[in-house]
């Protein structure tokens, strides 16, 4: 029998699958739109393009803001361009919280480097998530992968907290400290140096920046050390280019001993805080309750998990208020997370709910679930719903643990259906 | 002269402004709340009681004497009135020199010259797109062009004020004017007036940069060259114009201004040089809002601070360091396209401003500027405002005309501690040098122009023809602008390349690269090597381009 | 669909004057945009790949000394590369006469002094409405 042709539309998206491998610059750029704004077509193009991912080595450039980061990517870019490598960057910055509109800085101190052909930098709006990263970077990163620009170099805000996301998605993690921290150090060393790969204090040519260095060495030496990898600590001056080439190699060595693609195959770690919080969001990911209502993960840590969801339309009963099984739904995802999130498999055995305030259209929900005890075989958590400052609910649950823990088989879900759908924006 | 007041003020006076107020708040119950640009609250009514008489030897004294409030010279306007700067430049050094000489004639008293935005951004003619060439400024890149531009001019009597960012190449073209005109380079005057590089990066205008350390050193290097070599000619020019041009109030850019002298004060200290020896050449160049009270008070408060940071401060024991010289601008930004005839009475009270506070050189916008540059018809207009204040007005029959009013002397003051404030907190981020380079002058400067403009489009500032009093006007009824004679502009492009084919490629290359060796060595001055490379016939942006790559550019800092 | 307007606000030539800019860009954040800013004194081609590159709705231009003059060149490029659909604004100091020859040039809209910051975020908006239904026809 005659094989049908290809349908005039089939031919588009194959041209298209093929420009964006081809690593053409409109053809990539426009793919990253659909991506960013959630079109229809945006799942199968990147579930089409999930054999092409994995080669890109992902480095994460986190840090406080004003740290240095776009200064330190720029110097990177140019480091890479001279090695004759092609480089992408998605820099990610803040939307603001009252209008939703976001002016993307980074670039500008990009602007030198970014002009080379082998460059593409892609500057991204949060738009409200937390950890410093959108939604949709997960997805950009791997159009950036799948057109063959390696390394990819992804730039978020690192507020001190929250910064799950991009450990989980970055191969290397690096930190960036800005000299001077003094005391402060202790203040970030639950946060953010928690997911760090590399640390980097950067403005070297300040004259605070080598005993900066110092402390966080010494903050190192009291922490386990992560598996085989020992985290390094590279002082860089980028406005002078120094440290720049070494970064690169620290980062290079990083990939080679940890290897590549982690965000496809959520590599096995020890236990720890980031540990924790990277499970959960692989987790959320996984979780397709989770994705069909709409859940967002603001936060997670050993034993918490923080989710959100606006009210909207679907979610009312008949007096034009929030469902309760649909109050039910967040609180209760938000104790799977965070009974799930030390390792070990764990299950429900028993829940309640005391309702205290409705909620209605356009309303956002917070639960967050705290762990009250915890022992080899039972855990209990409480869950507070809220609204702004008022308490919508209160949740209480226990979970029985399994011996079994969780297997990461991330790279078994298609790659578009795997993030947390954001609010839709 | 003020008549003193009897002390203590009389209780009935009190009793009469109680009176004065209840009345006042009968009558007007919901009394507006008015603020002026500095954000500082004006009263409806000032009276002897907001000042304090004791207080006048100290704060106010005579003119030609500190904190010289009243004015820096015994005899002010009266004796000499300031100087007709009217600021020039449009296409070849042919127009130039035309259109030079007509304003001469027409009353002005001293030269002064913009290069084409070519010119500002360090670039020479046949490095950038032809249509940009010649549109706001004269198209100079040699001394042989300057000669030309300079035509018939006597360099030895002529003050001459070059709009040139560092290196200073036009008035190296100029010193290589002079000698081969030989003129002696001790009778040469005038003022750089774009030497301010921490202005050039707090508002990213048009000027050619360097980066910041190098962009320190080569102004610390025309200091002392001019020092030395040209005691007439005033190497700094501290401006505040391009500060409240992006926005800064008037405060702000007064005090970011002195806190920028007090910058390159101090670094010509640390070079080794004493302040008497350079203070008396430092100018200021101002923009004059129509915030037409606020600005007269500004400039009497900077003269006072100025005053008494050159005295305690720097320690100068000579009077002429002490001495606050300006020359001033009507502020473009202040102009409208709406209706642009209105702009002539906004220049006319602009400059009255400028003139009760006290300048020495005053530039009035032609009022046709804002639709592009001016045109002849537009310049001439602007030079006859000066001349009818001058001259039908009698403004300047009167020394500090305005010195004793209640309102403008407590006002003066509190400009005085808004300055001071401003100018505390950019010594508490390190000195100017250390707050532009971390932004926080642009970014205070970028809040303030989001405010006003805010307050514009709330229409609570009013803009005649813009945002109040609007009127239907016919689009072609606006003047149509000059742009420079393209076959001109051709011409001078082609006689820029045979030019350069001719001249002595030996000589250029020899001078190119002591000037490079000069921006290595930590020693050696680098405004001289740009005067050689000048006479030796090295092109502006030869010039430029090899100090960019010694010292490195100046990327432009930015904070939204 | 979301449409939130990605917008390019830049100054090329060799003015920098960029109070002008800089408060635009502010403005269409505030009125809910994502903006690309970048310093004065971008060279066209670097210009036409960030638009590329960002997939921007809409580029704004700002011209206070005579560089709209060189805008011409720019829809040009844009159009050598694909971008023809590339709303382009320019706002700042345009002669009237220029204004029409940029018109021609497909320049969408002039913007002069004393232009509402409302006014220009309104028009910016239905512009980036149409590039985009044109990009991507439901
Ligand atoms: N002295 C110095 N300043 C730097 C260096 N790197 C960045 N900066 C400055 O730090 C500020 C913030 O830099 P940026 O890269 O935007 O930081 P980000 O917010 O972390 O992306 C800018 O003013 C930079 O010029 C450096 O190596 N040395
Ligand atoms: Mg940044």
């Amino acid at each position: 029998m005659k094989r049908d042709l290809p349908r005039g539309d089939d031919a588009a998206a194959a041209a298209r699958l093929a420009a964006i491998r081809a690593g053409d610059r409109g053809a990539v750029a426009r793919a990253i739109t659909a991506v960013e704004n959630g079109h229809a077509d945006a799942a199968a193009l990147l579930a089409a393009l999930e054999g092409d991912l994995g080669r890109a080595h992902v480095v994460g450039i986190t840090g406080p803001p004003g740290a240095g980061k776009s200064t330190l990517i720029a110097a990177l870019v140019g480091e890479c361009t001279r090695r004759g490598r092609r480089v992408a960057v998605v820099a990610v910055d803040p939307s603001s919280p009252l209008s939703g509109g976001a002016v993307l800085g980074d670039r500008i101190r990009m602007s030198e480097v970014a002009a080379a052909e082998g460059v593409f930098v892609r500057s991204v709006a949060s738009r409200g998530h937390a950890g410093g990263l959108a939604s949709a970077t997960r997805g950009i990163v791997d159009l950036m992968d799948a057109a063959g620009f390696d390394p990819v170099i992804v730039e978020t805000v690192g507020a001190g907290q929250s910064e799950v996301a991009i450990a989980a998605l970055a191969d290397t993690s690096v930190v960036v400290t800005p000299p001077g921290l003094g005391d402060d150090v202790q203040a970030i060393k639950a946060g953010i140096l928690e997911i760090a790969d590399v640390l980097v204090v950067s403005k070297g040519d300040s004259p605070l920046a080598s005993a900066t260095v110092r402390d966080l060495k010494d903050m190192l030496r009291l922490r386990a050390r992560r598996g085989a990898w020992t985290v390094p600590v590279v002082l860089t001056a980028a406005t002078r280019g120094e440290g720049v080439a070494e970064l690169l190699d620290v980062a290079a060595r990083h990939a080679e001993a940890c290897g590549r693609g982690r965000r496809l195959a959520g590599a096995v770690q020890p236990p720890g805080p980031h540990d924790a919080a990277a499970r959960v969001a692989t987790l959320a990911r996984q979780d397709a309750f989770l994705r069909h209502c709409a859940l967002e993960l603001l936060d997670a840590g050993p034993g918490r998990a923080t989710l959100a969801m606006t009210v909207g339309a679907e979610h009312l009963n008949f007096n034009g208020t929030c469902h309760g099984g649909a109050i039910f739904a967040l609180a209760d995802s938000a104790f799977g997370l965070a009974s799930n999130s030390h390792g070990p498999v764990a299950a429900g055995i028993e829940a309640h709910v005391s309702y205290h305030a409705a909620a209605r259209p356009g309303d956002r929900l917070v639960a967050r679930a705290e762990e009250v005890s915890r022992n080899a075989r039972l855990a209990t958590y409480r869950i507070d719903v809220t609204r702004g400052d008022v308490r919508v609910a209160s949740f209480g649950g226990t979970v029985y643990i399994a011996a079994r823990r969780h297997a990461p088989r991330e790279a078994a879900t298609p790659a578009a259906g795997a993030r947390v759908p954001g609010p839709s924006s | 002269m003020n008549k003193p007041l009897p002390d203590p003020v009389p209780a009935s006076l009190d009793e009469a402004r109680v009176r004065w107020a209840a009345e006042y708040a009968a009558q007007l119950p919901q009394d507006r709340e008015t603020r002026n640009r500095s954000g500082i609250p004006v009263k409806p009514l000032y009276t002897p009681l907001d000042a304090d008489p004791s207080r006048y030897d100290e704060a106010l004294g005579f003119p030609g004497e500190p904190p010289y409030t009243r004015g820096i010279y015994a005899t002010m306007h009266r004796g000499r009135t300031w100087t007709q700067r009217q600021l020039i430049g449009l296409g070849t050094p042919r127009d130039y020199n035309a259109r030079l000489l007509d304003i001469l004639d027409k009353g002005a008293t001293a030269v002064s010259l913009i290069p084409c935005n070519s010119v500002y951004r360090g670039y020479d003619m046949d490095e950038v797109y032809p249509e940009l060439l010649g549109t706001c400024g004269v198209v100079v890149n040699t001394a042989d062009q300057m000669d030309t531009c300079l035509d018939r001019v006597d360099l030895a009597t002529t003050s001459c004020a070059m709009n040139d960012p560092l290196p200073f190449t036009l008035l190296a073209f100029m010193l290589a004017t002079a000698k081969r005109r030989g003129v002696d380079w001790r009778d040469i005057s005038g003022t750089s007036n774009q030497s301010d590089y921490i202005s050039h990066f707090v508002a990213n205008h048009m000027f050619f940069r360097i980066a910041l350390p190098g962009s320190r050193r080569v102004l610390t290097d025309h200091v002392a060259w001019c020092n030395a070599h040209a005691p007439r000619w005033n190497p700094v020019s501290v401006v505040g114009q391009h500060m409240q041009q992006a926005g800064a109030t008037p405060a702000e850019a007064m005090a970011f201004t002195l806190s920028t002298a007090i910058q390159y004060a101090e670094d010509c200290i640390a070079a080794g040089m004493s302040p008497d020896a350079f203070l008396p050449r430092f100018t200021f160049f101002f923009d004059i809002s129509i915030s037409f009270f606020e600005e007269i008070a500004k400039f009497r408060a900077g003269r006072r601070i100025w005053a008494r940071v050159t005295r305690e401060r720097f320690g100068a024991r000579d009077p002429r360091s002490w001495r606050f010289k300006f020359h001033a601008q009507t502020s473009g930004v202040d102009l409208t396209r709406q209706q642009p005839l209105n702009n002539i009475a906004r220049v006319t009270a602009q400059a009255m401003a400028g003139i009760f506070g006290g300048l020495q050189s005053l530039h009035t916008d032609a009022y046709d500027e804002v639709l592009s540059c001016p045109t002849q018809f537009g310049a001439r207009i602007a030079v006859a405002t000066q001349n009818i204040l001058r001259e039908e007005a009698h403004l300047t029959d009167v020394i500090d005309p305005l010195g004793g009013s209640y309102y403008v002397e407590a006002l003066t003051d509190g400009m005085e501690e808004r300055i001071l404030a401003t100018m505390a907190d950019v010594e508490a981020q390190g000195g100017m040098y250390a707050a532009v380079r971390s932004g926080y002058v642009q970014k205070r400067i970028g809040e303030s122009a989001r405010a006003f403009q805010a307050k514009v489009e709330r229409g609570e500032q009013t803009i005649v023809g813009v945002n109040k009093y609007v009127v239907d006007e016919d689009a072609s009824a606006r003047p149509a602008l000059p742009k420079p004679d393209p076959s001109l502009m051709r011409s001078h492009l082609a006689g820029f390349a045979r030019w350069k084919a001719e001249r002595s490629r030996d000589d250029v290359d020899r001078a190119l690269s002591a000037l490079a060796r000069a921006a290595q060595a930590d020693g050696a001055n680098t405004f001289g090597a740009v005067v050689d490379a000048a006479v030796a016939g090295c092109t502006h942006g030869e010039i430029c381009a090899t100090l960019r790559r010694e010292l490195g550019f100046g990327q432009p800092l930015v904070v939204v | 669909m979301s449409l939130r307007p990605k917008v390019l606000v830049t100054k090329i030539g060799l003015d920098g004057h960029d109070r002008g800019s800089r408060i635009v860009a502010a403005h269409l954040r505030d009125a809910g945009m994502e903006v690309v800013y970048t310093p004065p004194w971008q060279e066209i081609a670097a210009v036409v790949k960030l638009a590329q590159e960002e997939d921007v709705d809409v580029i704004g231009i700002s011209s206070l000394a005579t560089d709209h003059l060189i805008v011409p060149r720019l829809m040009h490029a844009l159009r050598d590369a694909g971008l023809a659909e590339v709303g382009v604004i320019v706002g700042g100091i345009v002669p009237d006469e220029d204004e029409r020859a940029l018109l021609d040039a497909g320049v969408a809209r002039v913007f002069h002094p004393g232009s509402s910051l409302d006014d220009i975020a309104a028009f910016v908006r239905d512009l980036a409405a149409r590039v985009r239904s044109a990009r991507f026809p439901a």
